[in-house]
């Protein structure tokens, strides 16, 4: 018998190697999990485990509030990075190689992404219409797509206006309630050296809701495909307002909110107002000295649209490798509309505004001592909800979309335009919606 | 007793038989054997991920519907991939990106580097073993908390720098705008592997035979003469050595970008080539062309090593 060479092992290898690769080839999430027959639900007293992916802190926390009510139904929670920061490259790893936990936090934006890759269970297969009306109807229209529902809304953010009354005063103007009003007013503060605002360039979600108030839907999705409508003349109206608020140097473009330099401008009383969500009061704590300065009134409105927006915002997602997406979806719904979940992930985790349409969370009806006793979540954000765009649609690449306007955005640094920026991500939005073979035209009108 | 005396010559002869043989396919089987679990881990984690790649890069996939719900289709792509990762302006600039970098802050850190191993090895120098440690010392520190870091001593109101400077001078450098970000990077860059590369360079000085120090002492050559007659042309190897490893881990960037992203707005999603690769595989889930830039990233990386290695060859005939 001959021993086997050294250039056929090679070979063999390669060999291998190569139907290794043929079989492997298929590109990860092109099987779709909602053509598959429905799980049946675990049968009573069999034991389920379900994980949870989540970035939230301490949701383990409010997750044992459950489980000790339901030991049958034992919730896991795993921490992720947030987003785009590292959970979601977590996740698709997961997906691709068929595996993943039964739940993850997946924010609004990002939910018809993961259909792409066919990530999550159309929970209509397991009666989530039924709990349709727990929630905040606005939020629950963002989850839905095409007859289905992909995700149980679990924070968000309606936007208003934190502001500084003192620094108000400072320099004699009153706080906007319009957009038009607040352009006359800034002026003041940039010649006192504060700024009304910052404008982030890199981070497209901002300037994304000011299009949304002022009543624009970039996206749809219609019989035929879909439809793109981003620079329409409203989002352009809103480009040019805030192309001329930073050639008039009233808002800051290099300073992010909550990044370090805004914290230290903050602190240093040169940031007069935020325009943001909710959620922005517990970063604003972290201003040091901020306790007490700062209040809360609505956002400054536009001369059409609405009274607010939402920024950001994630979801409980259903993942399409998970065993057990009936249960999983009674978990998701019961963590964001039952007062006892909503409480605790308020308590121990800090989410932003809670989607359950009838009850906002025990500590936020109280008075609030950092902003001076002020209940600015029933005075401010609650209203806000109600007054909220509710045509707006995510589409399956949006956070290529939003990269797409940065990329722009930043030109503005050298020269270039919001506007020409806005119109130039158009466009690209439609190639690269194409390049995935997706259908797509400009909305007529 | 019997059988085994009767027998144990028959195996004495057929194992003197065939003990040659046995040996012979011993010898040949041992080196695999030994061999195998690296083989199987190499061919695992790094020819089969390769040819996946490879594999997936001339890939693509389309799909019917909204969301791909009517149906979803892969075929054989050709070049498209390479098309669409070549078409992508942002992809293309940050290979540029890194081309301009690398050609200054490679040469930089190997100067730098050279200089301190060369001090470090003279016959003056005073506690040599303190200062190696002290300057390696930063290659000990993760990159993502040297970033970390670094990013303190840039960020507008935070930096201790930028306060002196404005004190002193009236001025406030912008460490993190569109034109300085990258030079701000190269120094962290810097700070951290000049070090290291200094340690290799030490290392080879040191095998410097200490006759040739002598006999150049004896020709009456001074320390500079020394440095640049002996020990420059001596350490070659290891300079071309580190210059191969830093153009590779100048391509390879991607730990400092990212993680000054939270306070540069100048740094998009595509700033580098290994941080576009990324954006586009695990935030746009576009693994066809992100494997096509993934390849054509590798083939930038070969094509400069071995154009240096081929000119470094050439003029040391």
């Amino acid at each position: 018998m001959r021993s086997i060479s050294r250039r056929e092992l090679l070979g063999l290898g390669l060999g291998a190697g190569a139907a290794a690769v043929l079989a492997g080839c298929a590109t990860p999430g092109t099987t779709s999990v909602n053509a598959q027959p429905v799980v049946p639900a675990a049968r009573s007293g069999e034991k389920v485990t379900l994980t949870y992916w989540a970035w939230l802190k301490d949701l383990q926390k409010v997750a044992d509030v459950w489980n000790a009510r339901h030991p049958d139904v034992q919730v896991e929670v795993a921490w992720i990075p947030g987003g785009n920061a590292g959970g979601y490259q977590k996740l698709y790893s997961a997906l691709a190689a068929g595996g993943g936990p039964d739940l993850a936090q997946v924010e609004m934006r990002t939910v018809p992404e993961f259909m792409l890759v066919n990530g999550l269970v159309d929970l209509t297969r397991y009666g989530v219409e039924e709990h349709a009306e727990k929630f905040d109807q606005t939020l629950w229209s963002q989850v839905s797509f095409a007859g289905g529902v992909y995700g149980i809304p679990q924070d968000s953010g309606p936007t208003g206006m934190y502001y500084r009354p003192d620094l108000f005063e400072q320099v004699g103007a009153e706080v906007p309630t319009t957009w038009a009003e607040w352009a006359e007013v800034a002026p003041a503060f940039r010649d006192a050296g504060i700024m009304i605002d910052a404008f982030p360039l890199s981070d497209t979600s901002v300037f994304t809701a000011h299009a949304m108030q002022a009543g624009a839907t970039w996206l749809r999705t219609a019989e035929d495909g879909w439809e793109i409508d981003m620079a329409s003349e409203v989002t352009l109206d809103v480009a040019r307002f805030f192309d001329k608020a930073i050639d008039d140097g009233v808002v800051s473009t290099s300073l992010n909110p909550y990044s370090p330099g805004w914290f230290a401008a903050a602190a240093d009383d040169k940031i007069a107002s935020l325009v943001g969500a909710s959620w922005g009061d517990a970063l604003l704590a972290g201003v040091s000295g901020a306790e007490g300065k700062w209040r809360v009134a609505p956002a400054p409105r536009w001369d059409h649209g609405y009274g607010s927006s939402f920024i950001g915002g994630s979801t409980s997602a259903v993942l399409a490798n998970s065993k057990h997406p009936q249960e999983a979806m009674e978990f998701a719904v019961w963590l964001n509309t039952d007062p006892e979940g909503i409480d605790a992930m308020i308590e121990h985790s800090g989410i932003g505004w809670s989607p359950a349409r009838d009850y906002i969370g025990q500590a936020r009806q109280q008075p609030s001592e950092f902003f001076g006793g002020q209940r600015y979540n029933t005075e401010v954000f609650q209203p806000a909800t109600q007054e909220q765009n509710p045509d707006w649609q995510w589409w399956p690449i949006t956070q290529q979309t939003f990269n797409i306007l940065a990329d722009g955005f930043r030109t503005k640094a050298t020269g270039g335009t919001l506007v020409d920026a806005v119109v130039a991500a158009e466009q690209r939005t439609i190639e690269v919606f194409r390049n995935k073979g997706l259908t797509i035209r400009k909305a007529e009108g | 007793m019997a059988t085994s005396t009767t027998t144990r010559p028959a195996a004495a002869t057929t194992a003197g038989d065939r003990r040659p043989r046995r040996r012979s396919t011993a010898v040949t089987r041992a080196p695999w054997i030994l061999v195998a679990p690296f083989l199987a881990l190499f061919v695992l984690t790094f020819v089969l991920p390769i040819l996946v790649a490879i594999g997936q890069s001339f890939t693509t996939v389309t799909r019917e519907g909204l969301f791909g719900e009517e149906g979803v289709t892969s075929s054989f792509a050709w070049f498209e991939n390479y098309r669409l990762a070549l078409e992508d302006g942002n992809f293309v600039a940050s290979i540029g990106r890194m081309l301009l970098f690398g050609v200054v802050q490679v040469p930089v850190m190997i100067i730098a580097a050279t200089v301190l191993a060369l001090l470090l090895e003279s016959a003056s120098a005073r506690w040599p073993g303190l200062f190696r440690a002290a300057y390696f010392l930063p290659y000990g520190i993760p990159g993502v908390l040297a970033t970390i870091l670094w990013s303190f001593l840039y960020v507008p109101g935070l930096s201790p720098i930028i306060d002196v400077t404005s004190m002193l001078f009236g001025f406030e450098p912008d460490f993190l705008g569109a034109g300085t970000v990258l030079w701000s990077i190269a120094n962290i860059v810097t700070w951290t592997y000049a070090g290291y590369n200094m340690l290799i360079i030490v290392a080879q000085l040191k095998a410097i035979p200490p006759e040739l120090y002598e006999s150049a002492r004896v020709d009456g050559a001074g320390p500079w003469r020394t440095a640049w007659s002996i020990q420059l042309p001596l350490i070659r190897p290891a300079l071309v050595l580190t210059t191969v490893f830093s153009i590779i881990g100048t391509l390879q960037l991607f730990a400092e970008p990212q993680l000054l992203q939270t306070v540069s707005p100048a740094i998009d999603s595509q700033y580098t080539p290994n941080l576009s690769a990324y954006t586009t595989a695990f935030a746009y889930n576009d693994y066809n062309v992100a494997a096509a830039q993934s390849v054509l990233i590798a083939l930038v990386a070969f094509a400069l090593s071995f154009l240096f290695l081929r000119l470094t060859n050439r003029s040391s005939r």
